[in-house]
């Protein structure tokens, strides 16, 4: 069934809130990881705004929807998102990279509630989302079936207790370990396991693939055995359909894969034009500037 | 607090530490669902058991060492209690930023168990020599050097009951000796008083305890009555144990086989040196790589190699004393 024009437009509406509060974030750290963070935008709201199962209200509910920020140092997407649904103070916004605020450098597990994965070092989150998955199947072993017939193990029909949500870089799928971890959700049939590819095209040192060859990116990820969905990063309908598809395939014991095509600082223009990765100064105020000026003001 | 235990001689293959490990590992997977194998194409112990009982709960990750610490840590996440095996080079020191970020970060229930720490057939890059020093500076590991057949199987379900992330270090070749007795008390954390003694210690961990109480007996015989500490858990060191020996006799040796750098040496060193200053010996592989060496119970060739035997501890201990007594004339 399609999603309602209304549910699109809301959600960009939420877009552009995020985007508000982390020129709020920028603001006031005077640097962050600007590039990866603004290509994030769509891929976390459409996320969290509609389509995974949490409660803000209470950050260890058991049978939530795990997300694995692997590329973490983008984690400020995520706080202005916590913040957003009252999980974490307002304030806090303006208190990223300080000493002992909640907002860490990189996202942390016990110092921010809502997070479900520390990182910092790249390409180690599909792993983690692996271990994840691996022990939802493990769980549900324990449930009793809900279908009347006897299924194989691993083999049901119906909604896995949670699922595990990955979000990697295009930079970190040179990590070698990203494939070791391909590899194994493809033998262990992680069909409760969706990884999200933010393909921005730009890493530090340049056009990605011009860093590390990494095309023909969609056939690896199908070579590996996953079920690959292509989508304009930007797009939040094609967003949600691809999400709301990549779960109705449950059952069909493939993990999914959802290539985001992004723009790297998307919605500031000197950021699309400088693909900055890092910034400081400058380049911070000058993006936090043309961006209000486009956006608002909180 | 000071105890003493009888020690056995018996034939040296049927007491292998690897044989301790696996009987732990059953005992501890049969009374604890939440354990989990994680295996590293290296064989698992108790791998016979998990295949028969619970096949799901034995996960193989293949030659992927990186993938599998974080694998394992995502279980951990979930309330399992994965335990990882290889050799020591790979699922610890290739994995060691996973197990930095990804397990030790948080603080993560894992355990890994690591092969063939010191010397062996397979020469220079599986005798890991240095792993002791790698794994002491990563803040939240527990570091664990079973002596024997028994303590192995002991240590196993100790470090199952205890909550956070252990490295195990598994000698893969015999001791020539079965040290303790089924009722000796394995205490995570705590030293071993294998033997008490007034003028001097040896403060051992791992394989070279059995060195140790040879020395032992080689030093009694002319007359010198030495203290015998296992001390199996390396981190956090006992240092109770370290300052009652310095105290008591005045003389500290110890013995690992292991790189002097960073290794159990150095942690005594501190403990001494920060709270009871006394002469001490290290005896260890000085700053270099290991190679092949045949290890049979009539030789081996490494311990020669190395400097490692009981009479090298002995001398060692002799060295210690003659430098206390010049220390005490000097006032």
């Amino acid at each position: 069934m399609a999603h309602s024009e209304e549910l699109i437009k809301d959600l960009e509406a939420k877009a552009d809130v995020v985007r508000r509060n982390i020129f709020t974030i920028f603001d006031a750290s005077q640097m962050g990881h600007a590039g990866g963070t603004m290509s994030l935008v769509e891929i976390v709201t459409a996320l969290y705004f509609h389509h995974l199962k949490i409660d803000p209200k209470n950050c260890d509910w058991p049978e939530r929807d795990r997300l694995v920020l692997s590329k973490a140092h983008c984690c400020e997407a995520i706080y202005a998102i916590l913040v957003e649904l009252d999980v974490l103070p307002r304030e806090t916004l303006k208190t990223y990279y300080h000493y002992g605020s909640p907002l860490q450098g990189h996202a942390d597990r016990w110092c921010t509630p809502g997070i479900d994965y520390s990182g910092g070092s790249l390409g180690q989150g599909l792993s983690f989302a692996n271990g994840l998955a691996y022990a939802e199947k493990l769980k549900a072993l324990t449930r009793p079936p809900s279908a009347a017939t006897s299924m194989p193990r691993f083999i049901r029909r119906d909604n896995p207790l949670y699922r595990t949500y990955c979000i990697l870089g295009d930079g970190e799928c040179h990590e070698g370990q990203v494939w070791e971890a391909a590899m194994f959700a493809a033998k262990y049939k992680l069909d409760n396991l969706i990884n999200i590819v933010d393909y921005n095209k730009f890493s530090l040192d340049g056009p990605t693939n011009e860093v590390m060859l990494l095309e023909p990116f969609v056939e690896k990820w199908k070579s590996f055995g996953w079920y690959v969905i292509e989508v304009d990063g930007h797009n939040l309908r094609q967003l949600v359909d691809a999400l709301d598809l990549a779960c109705n395939l449950y059952g069909d014991l493939k993990p999914k894969c959802i290539i985001a095509h992004t723009v790297k600082g998307h919605g500031v223009p000197y950021w699309e034009a400088t693909h900055t990765h890092i910034g400081r100064g400058e380049d911070i105020s000058r993006g936090v500037q043309e961006g209000r000026a486009k956006y608002g003001e909180v | 607090m000071a105890r003493y235990s009888e020690y056995v001689k018996i034939d040296g293959a049927k007491a292998m530490v690897a044989e301790g490990i696996n009987n732990g590992m059953i005992k501890a997977a049969a009374r604890d669902d939440r354990i989990i194998a994680v295996l590293e194409d290296m064989g698992f112990p108790g791998a016979g058991w998990f295949k028969e009982n619970a096949p799901h709960r034995a996960i193989e990750c293949g030659i992927a060492e990186a993938n599998a610490a974080v694998v394992a840590a995502g279980l951990a996440a979930e309330g399992f209690m994965p335990f990882i095996h290889s050799f020591a080079f790979a699922a610890v020191s290739r994995a060691c930023n996973q197990i930095r970020q990804s397990i030790l970060q948080d603080r993560f229930n894992v355990k890994i168990l690591g092969r063939e720490g010191a010397w062996g057939e397979p020469g220079i890059s599986h005798n890991h020599i240095e792993i002791i020093g790698i794994t002491r500076v990563m803040p939240n590991l527990v570091i664990v050097d079973p002596a024997d057949i028994v303590e192995a199987e002991k240590a196993i379900t100790a470090i199952a009951d205890y909550y956070g992330p252990v490295f195990l270090k598994i000698e893969a070749s015999p001791p020539p000796l079965k040290i303790f007795t089924d009722d000796y008390p394995f205490d995570l954390g705590r030293a071993y008083m294998v033997k008490d003694g007034k003028d001097a210690a040896i403060i051992a961990c791992g394989y070279m305890l059995t060195e140790a109480i040879l020395a032992g007996e080689l030093l009694e015989k002319e007359g010198i009555d030495v203290r015998i500490i296992n001390m199996s858990t390396i981190k956090p060191l006992d240092n109770e144990a370290v300052i009652k020996a310095s105290e008591e006799t005045g003389a500290i040796v110890t013995a690992e086989n292991a790189s002097i750098v960073g290794g159990l040496g150095e942690a005594v060193a501190t403990a001494l040196s920060e709270y009871a200053p006394a002469p001490l010996i290290r005896v260890g592989i000085e700053d270099e790589f290991s190679q092949s060496g045949r290890i049979l119970p009539e030789i081996d060739e490494l311990k020669t190699h190395f400097g490692l035997g009981a009479e090298d501890i002995a001398l060692s201990i002799k060295e210690c004393i003659a430098k206390r007594e010049r220390l005490k004339k000097r006032g």
